[in-house]
């Protein structure tokens, strides 16, 4: 059994968990909203990279960069449309709505992109790295380089920075804030606009890697959620720590148990948790 | 539908409806959007095409035919939904069924209407053990034959004697596992079969189970992935980019052209086997069959694929059948076809068991240009 | 808005009495006034247990204000159960939807108390992770059914004493769909006024309220939960003898996002909200289907659009254009 192979497999499958699901937690954790969507915005960021790419012909960074645009866009127009629900903070509605436009996005993009599988042209994911037995691609290490860097970033920034406590205090208490000079839609309206680009920038990182077809989504929130919940909500270090984790659980739950049930054992580890610990899970 | 709105439809139409009821109406349903929509719409085209063709030369007993094609977003419940609108239009026949739930779920339907009912993908073993539908038709092959076909070339033509199993963890990828394992049996396999890892349909990453498989280092691995359009082809990229030296042999009919389109290259050396081909003989000495083709592409402007085959083959078994009883019904003319011979489809003469499963021609092939998806035959 | 109203039922005037068992008449021959086909009787019966089905998790949104995201795997255990049981040992419709009923509560109760103290999203996401376990064991696990399910589902038998029933077509469905949806009805009628139903809505609109009145809230959350679990598996029960198929399919999202449409698109607490939220969302996919991408697109807008601009739904909009 190759163990230090299955290290690696679980560290490039966890970096990618922990990229897709950073923008879920700042999001969750910092200004307490839910984006049930995040799973198609994930398709859309592959696909709007795979446009940009293959029929507009632009270069891969600048594909990742009209896909973190289109996607800030498609964000500042959504939480425009529910900022009366995120005012109010109808937490219940805002899940609905947004499982909702989830539910548009993947009609929508069926019916602009078409329902044939395509591939992002990955030069780095098909440039492999042999590490003596290991093996490994660059985009899996560009994956994880970023991933730390901007998990690093972010916790900088809500951490060390005037900003970072400007948004917790609006996710405390948006009228309050208010109060004390704070615009409070604005500031939903950033955090929001950065979720969106984050899941463009990670899909267009990690999409890559496989495939890529407008009915996908849904195993990426899948994964998303569990990373989120695990790494205590709204953790950033948490959050990378939990991405890392899973990956390296699937990898060996996958080689030594059963990989069919990994998706399976992932949640019902995450039960048991909150069986065991429910405070510490529950709502900060 | 009931009789009101109907009125209203037949209004909002132009009272086009009249004159409509005497055609006979060919249903199909398929996945038409989604991950399998490009699929469900070869098989639409090819029985449209096939459809037309009949009523080029005249229509079936004096009458024109007509299609109604619905969409059952692979979904069975939607399914459900389509094959009940299907009874409603008093189809004359439906020809469905790319993933074997939707199927399972709108025989029951169809069958209690008395309609006749032809499957032209779907494997499952489910759909001809006359539970739903006494009178089941299927056109694609059967996980039982397709076993013997690959354990042959194992056992005779490869001579392996360490295997490995690569396989989709449902009903039809186990169920293909195990009929192969049984076929080693049958053929006194002196080898062994050392290690089976399992994936799931949604997978797409298989890094975990090729590190394994790459430790047990078989001389074949045996690969059941029916996720042609994300699964298949990145494990087929994935396996190349691991290094696996062993023989990667693919489940029959799992190397559709998706599969070619998004692993290119990466396809190269992978042995399969399938029943049909438009550029491989003996399709491309039988007329019917380069008939097909070439009307096909020069209607969609693309070589069919076995997936067209099968919706074209299912149009011809059953316009045949009704051609030989003179009759519509569905007893009359399942038992026509069921048990029976029928000539001159696109598989050439089509040989069904009692229990209405049409018995292919295999051929085993060999990738040699994945990017272009060109194949060579091995027998 | 809704305001929480503490009376008892009252006694039945004589017109409302009527105009109620008039309405109960004119359904029960409903598909004969629209001709009276297979399929007017096969498309009333699936908005009947589709409008159940929903009837579940409008207790739980309406009365907890929570989303729960798991009540496919109830709705998947009364489907399971019926095509179980009854393929394999035989037994009739009475034995079925009893046990359909206990499974329900009992897995109910165990989700229920994992997650009695989660709220909001991280409840919707435990619950939605239930499923998913769920999903994952009945694909795998060939002794209940595999990946390709249950075939050869019996039609429905319900002997009573003198009598036995037994429904093998659409047209036979009918009055035990039409009887159950009604029995969901007068259910949930029942509950708008009873103490639980007053008190699990006042803990939800008024917490310290609740409180100060020494309601225990995870209790009642606890309970109003599981009364809702086998009102959606008595649905997939009746659903299993409708397709005679019974497959994983029954865990899909097609499911889940049909019962939270279904709910908010008429208005929350409104008794017949969920029944007519059906039967528009079946109507639109039978009658007016824009083929899959499209059908998403409407169901998906139509739940966003709803929340958005009109929260309290289509009954929200009429009040306000009434009052004009």
């Amino acid at each position: 059994m190759n163990v230090a192979q299955q290290i690696v497999n679980g560290i490039v499958l966890g970096s990618g968990y922990a990229c897709i699901a950073l923008g879920w937690t700042i999001l969750l954790g910092v200004a307490r909203l839910v984006n049930f969507a995040h799973g198609q915005l994930y398709m859309l960021g592959a696909f709007v990279t795979w446009f940009a790419t293959s029929k507009a012909g632009l270069p891969y960074p600048l594909a990742i960069a009209a896909a973190v645009a289109v996607l800030s866009a498609l964000g500042l127009l959504m939480q425009s449309a529910m900022m009366r629900l995120v005012m109010t903070q109808n937490l219940t509605s805002l899940m609905i709505v947004t499982l909702g436009i989830g539910y548009v996005l993947q009609g929508g993009s069926a019916l602009i992109f078409g329902g044939n599988p395509q591939t992002l042209p990955g030069t780095l994911s098909r440039a492999k790295v042999d590490l003596g037995p290991l093996w490994f691609t660059w985009q899996d290490v560009l994956v994880l380089i970023v991933t730390i860097a901007l998990y690093a970033a972010v916790w900088l920034f809500t951490q060390r920075t005037r900003y970072g406590s400007v948004i917790r205090a609006v996710a405390e208490d948006p009228k309050l804030a208010e109060l004390f000079g704070i615009n409070a839609r604005i500031v939903y309206l950033l955090v929001f606009v950065f979720e969106c680009s984050a899941v463009a920038l990670g899909a267009a990182l990690v999409a890559p890697r496989s495939p890529i077809l407008t009915s996908m989504g849904f195993n990426e929130v899948i994964m998303t959620f569990v990373v989120v919940v695990l790494g205590g909500i709204g953790s950033i270090g948490g959050a990378l720590a939990a991405g890392l984790g899973l990956g390296l659980f699937t990898a060996f739950f996958g080689a030594f148990v059963a990989q069919a049930y990994t998706t399976a054992a992932a949640f019902a580890l995450l039960l048991a948790l909150l069986v065991i610990r429910p405070a510490g899970l529950a709502t900060k | 539908m009931n009789r009101t709105t109907k009125l209203a439809f037949a209004m909002l139409l132009g009272l086009t409806a009249p004159a409509m009821a005497q055609d006979i109406k060919v249903g199909t349903i398929f996945p038409l959007s989604g991950g399998a929509g490009p699929d469900g719409q070869t098989v639409t085209n090819a029985v449209k095409l096939m459809v037309q063709q009949i009523n080029d030369k005249g229509g079936l007993l004096g009458r024109k035919l007509t299609v109604v094609s619905k969409d059952d977003e692979s979904t069975p419940a939607v399914g459900v939904s389509r094959a009940n609108e299907m009874i409603a239009e008093k189809a004359d026949v439906v020809i469905e069924g790319w993933n074997s739930p939707v199927t399972l779920a709108m025989q029951p339907i169809l069958a209690r209407a008395g309609i006749m009912d032809i499957t032209a993908v779907s494997k499952s073993d489910l759909i001809l053990n006359g539970q739903s539908n006494p009178y089941a038709v299927r056109i694609n092959s059967s996980n039982g034959f397709d076993a013997a076909v690959i354990a042959k070339y194992i056992v005779e033509t490869l001579k392996a004697k360490k295997v490995a199993f690569l396989t989709q963890n449902d009903v039809y990828g186990n169920g293909f596992q195990s009929a192969v394992e049984a076929e080693f049996k049958n053929l006194n396999f002196s080898g062994e079969v050392v290690m089976t890892e399992k994936f799931a349909f949604k997978d797409t990453d298989f890094r975990v189970q090729l590190t394994n498989l790459k430790g047990a280092n078989p001389d074949a691995i045996i690969v059941t992935n029916a996720s042609n359009s994300s699964g298949l082809p990145a494990m087929v990229e994935q396996y190349r980019q691991a290094d696996i030296k062993s023989a990667f042999v693919g489940a029959v009919g799992i190397m559709l052209t998706t599969v070619f389109k998004v692993a290119g290259d990466a396809n190269n050396g992978i042995v399969s086997a399938d029943i049909f081909f438009p550029d491989l003989p003996p399709f491309t000495t039988m007329p019917e069959s380069t008939a097909f083709v070439a009307a096909y592409k020069k209607a969609y402007g693309v070589d069919p694929d076995k997936s067209a085959a099968l919706g074209a083959a299912a149009v011809q078994v059953w316009a045949q059948a009704v051609e030989s009883t003179k009759s519509l019904d569905r007893k009359t003319v399942a038992e026509a076809i069921r048990g029976k011979t029928i000539k001159g489809t696109v598989f050439g003469d089509a040989q069904f068991l009692p229990n209405g499963q049409m018995q292919p021609r295999y051929v085993v092939f060999k990738v040699v240009d994945g990017k272009n998806a060109k194949l060579e035959a091995l027998r | 808005m809704t305001v929480i109203e503490s009376r008892s039922p009252t006694p039945m005037p004589l017109l409302r009495a009527a105009s109620i068992g008039a309405f109960i008449v004119l359904g029960f021959f409903l598909p004969r006034l629209l001709g009276g086909t297979s399929v007017a009787y096969s498309t009333l019966t699936t908005i009947a247990i589709f409008a159940v089905m929903c009837y579940g998790v409008d207790v739980v949104l309406s009365y907890l204000g929570e989303v729960s995201l798991g009540h496919t795997l109830f709705w998947a255990i009364g489907g399971y159960a019926a095509a179980n049981l009854s393929t394999k040992y035989g037994l009739d419709g009475w034995s079925t939807a009893l046990a359909t009923i206990a499974l329900c509560l009992a897995a109910a109760a165990f989700l229920g108390a994992v997650t009695l103290r989660t709220r909001e999203f991280v409840f919707s996401l435990v619950t939605y992770a239930a499923a998913v376990v769920a999903y994952e064991i009945a694909f795998n696990w060939d002794a209940i059914g595999g990946s390709d399910g249950i075939v050869g589902i019996p039609p429905l038998t319900l002997p009573l004493v003198a009598t036995s029933f037994s429904a093998a077509t659409q047209e036979d469905l009918w009055p035990v769909s039409f009887v159950l949806l009604l029995l969901t009805l007068g259910l949930i009628a029942r509950f708008r006024y009873s103490r639980l139903g007053t008190v699990a809505l006042m803990a939800q609109m008024n917490p310290a309220l609740a409180a100060s009145l020494g309601v225990d809230p995870r209790r009642v959350r606890l309970a109003v939960f599981v009364i809702s679990a086998p009102i959606t598996g008595l649905a997939g029960w009746l659903y299993a003898y409708q397709r005679a198929y019974v497959g994983p399919d029954m865990f899909e999202s097609y499911f889940l996002v049909m019962m939270l449409t279904a709910v908010v698109l008429v208005g929350r607490r409104v008794l017949i909200g969920p029944l007519v939220g059906t039967a528009l969302l079946v109507a639109q996919q039978n009658l007016f289907s824009l083929g899959g991408d499209w059908n998403k697109i409407v169901l998906g807008s139509v739940l966003a659009l709803v929340l958005i601009f009109w929260p309290t739904g289509l009954v929200g909009l009429y009040r306000r254009f009434s009052k004009r």
